[in-house]
């Protein structure tokens, strides 16, 4: 039985009076993507810092693979923190060679990763590069190849694609979901940028103010977040429907294209939970023509911003 | 790398060779023996060869000084006085020279001697052009002894010889009781610059630790670093490998040094410049070296005396355990704060001890074994710039060996604690932590990383 790689019961960190992280339970299988999601000072660092043994936890349990933590499981991951520098003194090739050898990996094998990388990231001249010379999103993807170098099982990435134009985001985009599908890479993406996770996320975890508040399968939590909202095109007395509607669901949005009898409005619709979509409809053709309806699936940004709203409330 | 060495040497490695390749490292390692070399060979070289001859008009008034000849000039009564010099010349006469008179004949200075300067003992000197320090003490010492002759000559009942014979200089020269050893103020300014050099090799490098730190702090890079390795190794890595920036070029000056003063000793020994020197010191041209030449310098002869194994061996040691305390509280300072102007307040703690020392060593060359000298080479903080005054003199072993003790014990238990303060200092941003936080980490030790 393949264990998770990585498993938290209970893990907390405090610093002085503020309690950064409460007590936190997550599990992440392998080969997965998950992304760690919350707004700032949610305590995302701090557990990221816990995994990759940075700081300890004060209390619960951490194990990684199975074990309990310890520093040799560190060479089997790979983290990029989201503020994170080279040094300025060094080239590119040298430095991306010290992240390796402090790895322990082998010089020669590093040199010929790198070659690779440096090809994929269609940067190949760059070897001899001095770091002072190289922009934001330059070092952006020297950062990148610094941390999956030494072939991590465990990516832990804080905002990677920060600093990056959207061509160069996506082919950092690309390679990660190659590490994953073809090497078999559990990533863990710490991000505010909610189309990355639409796009790569399995599973999302949600911090706030220390605390867990949302988790599970990406595509779920935004169904369950949606909350039996409907996208509705209509014809017909739009303030007859109202007035019908009442307090039955709440009308969110709504637009009208044309006047009169001949007017179409386009309306979004949060349905209470004991008046599913079906029935709601079956209701609704008896006092308009219904030209089109669907269920409105959430954004992750809609996802983050209620969930926040909803935990500070 | 075997596991123990590594991360350590990989660590230790990047501090070293990133510095080492620096232009300014070079340059200065390159400068600072020529700079020493071309002191000395100013010294010896400069101080003789580049000295103007003094020809001097002796004007003997009264005839005291000298006696006509049938054929020329007048010539000393005692020609002895007036030993034959590259540097320096006389001629006697009886009349006063005008200026125009004197330049036409080539003199440089003119001298005059009457009955008054027997009753004075003072001399007027009129110079063309100023005669050097030493042509001037040489001309002292010639009429000295001329106008002592003249006075013995006086009393019919003193014999010259004789008096010569029973004349004394007394000079003190200082030894140690148990070896023998001369001792001299020179010795001990030795010692002094072997402590300077000590004090702003550790200032020196030990900036080059904060910085480092800093520049891990300020742009981030530590948190990479300390995903992959503990913070004390990374701490270590950082110290050993700066320190032994210091020491490379501590071995390159001396090894630089020496071979720039072999190749001086072979160029002076070979130029027309040893002939004539030999020929004033009246030696045989093939019976003399630079060596002889370096002794014949009052002011570099101790250079000989000095037992430099002795000396850069305990230079190696009390470097490598000063540097490792003071680098401890440097890499601190920097874990501490985000850019270099936020450690200023932070360095007074760690500049006070190296001040101290500073002052005790001036004070310790005039009194190498005063009881503040010898307490302040058994303390830690000041023993490596204190101790390195008081060698040249000669110091009891065990002194040296108590003092060696106490600093490594002194740097192991700080480093530890730096060690505490540092592994948590690093990752803090923003707000600066306080004495009392910084205590809680020292003595919180399971605070920190995995």
């Amino acid at each position: 039985m393949s264990h998770p790689i990585i498993h938290t019961t209970g893990i907390c960190k405090s610093f002085g009076d503020h309690q950064a992280l409460a007590p936190l339970d997550l599990e992440v299988g392998s080969g997965q993507i998950v992304g760690l999601l919350g707004p700032n000072g949610a305590g995302k660092t701090t557990l990221l810092r816990m995994l990759t043994g940075i700081t300890k936890p004060d209390e619960g349990t951490l194990r990684m693979w199975g074990q309990p933590h310890h520093r040799d499981l560190l060479s089997r991951m790979g983290y990029l923190p989201e503020e994170r520098g080279l040094y300025k003194s060094m080239r590119v090739a040298e430095q991306v060679l010290y992240f390796a050898a402090l790895r322990g990996m082998e010089r020669k094998d590093a040199e010929h990763e790198l070659r690779g990388w440096l090809e994929r990231l269609e940067v190949e001249g760059w070897w001899n590069r001095e770091v002072a010379d190289l922009s934001k999103g330059m070092a952006q993807k020297i950062q990148f190849i610094a941390t999956v170098l030494h072939r991590p099982e465990l990516l832990i990435l804080d905002e990677p694609f920060s600093g990056l134009d959207p061509i160069n985001a996506a082919l950092v985009r690309g390679e990660m979901l190659r590490l994953v599908q073809q090497e078999g890479t559990t990533l863990l993406l710490s991000t505010h940028d909610m189309g990355s996770v639409e796009a790569l996320c399995d599973d999302v975890v949600m911090l706030h103010q220390g605390n867990k508040v949302l988790a599970g399968a990406t595509d779920e939590v935004r169904e369950s977040a949606r909350k039996g909202r409907v996208f509705l095109r209509l014809r017909g007395n739009m303030m007859a429907f109202a007035a019908e509607l009442g307090a039955r669901a709440e009308l969110l949005t709504k637009v009208t294209e044309g006047e009169g009898s001949a007017a179409v409005h386009e309306v979004e619709l949060a349905l209470p939970d004991a008046w599913p979509m079906p029935g709601f409809l079956q209701w609704a053709v008896g006092h308009v023509e219904i030209l089109e309806a669907r269920p409105v699936k959430l954004s992750m940004e809609d996802v983050f911003v209620q969930t926040v709203a909803s935990a500070s409330s | 790398m075997t596991p123990l060495l590594h991360p350590l040497g990989t660590i230790v490695r990047r501090e070293f060779v990133t510095r080492v390749r620096r232009r300014a490292f070079l340059v200065a390692t390159l400068l600072m023996p020529l700079l020493m070399v071309g002191f000395v060979a100013a010294v010896v070289l400069l101080t003789q060869s580049a000295e103007e001859e003094a020809k001097v008009w002796v004007v003997d008034h009264d005839g005291l000084l000298t006696v006509p000849t049938d054929v020329g000039p007048f010539v000393p009564r005692c020609p002895s006085c007036y030993p034959e010099r590259s540097m320096l010349s006389y001629r006697f006469g009886r009349e006063v020279k005008s200026k125009e008179e004197l330049e036409r004949d080539g003199f440089t200075c003119m001298l005059e001697f009457d009955e008054g300067v027997v009753q004075s003992e003072k001399m007027q000197l009129l110079q063309l052009t100023p005669p050097s320090g030493r042509s001037r003490r040489a001309m002292e010492r010639d009429m000295g002894q001329a106008l002592e002759r003249l006075k013995v000559r006086e009393q019919p009942e003193l014999d010259y010889d004789v008096y010569l014979s029973l004349k004394t200089d007394v000079s003190i020269v200082v030894m140690d009781y148990e070896t023998g050893e001369k001792q001299g103020d020179a010795k001990a300014m030795v010692g002094f610059f072997m402590g300077i050099f000590m004090c702003l090799f550790v200032l020196v490098y030990g900036m080059h630790i904060m910085r480092g730190v800093i520049e891990e702090k300020s742009n981030r890079i530590v948190e990479v670093v300390l995903s992959t390795v503990r913070p004390r190794q990374l701490l270590a890595g950082k110290i050993v490998g700066i320190g032994l920036v210091g020491m490379a070029q501590m071995l390159a000056w001396v090894l630089l040094s020496w071979v720039l003063f072999l190749l001086l000793g072979l160029g002076v020994e070979q130029s027309d410049w040893m002939e004539s020197w030999a020929q004033t010191q009246g030696l045989s041209a093939d019976a003399v070296d630079f060596q002889t030449v370096l002794s014949s310098q009052e002011d570099l002869a101790f250079l000989l005396d000095i037992q430099w194994p002795v000396m850069l061996g305990c230079g190696v040691l009390y470097f490598v355990l000063g540097f490792g305390l003071y680098g401890a509280f440097f890499a601190t300072i920097g874990a501490m704060v985000e850019q270099e102007s936020d450690a200023q307040y932070l360095m007074i703690p760690v500049m006070l001890p190296l001040t101290f020392s500073y002052i005790l060593a001036i004070q310790s060359i005039d009194a190498p074994e005063s009881w503040l000298s010898v307490v302040s080479s058994f303390i830690p903080f000041s023993a490596p710039i204190s101790m390195m005054v008081r060698l040249p003199m000669g110091v009891p072993w065990w002194h040296v060996a108590v003092s060696l003790g106490i600093l490594a014990a002194t740097t192991w238990c700080l480093v530890l604690l730096a060690g505490r303060v540092y592994r948590v200092a690093i990752l803090m941003y923003g707000k600066k932590p306080g004495w009392r936080e910084v205590w809680r980490w020292m003595v919180r030790p399971d605070a920190g990383a995995l």
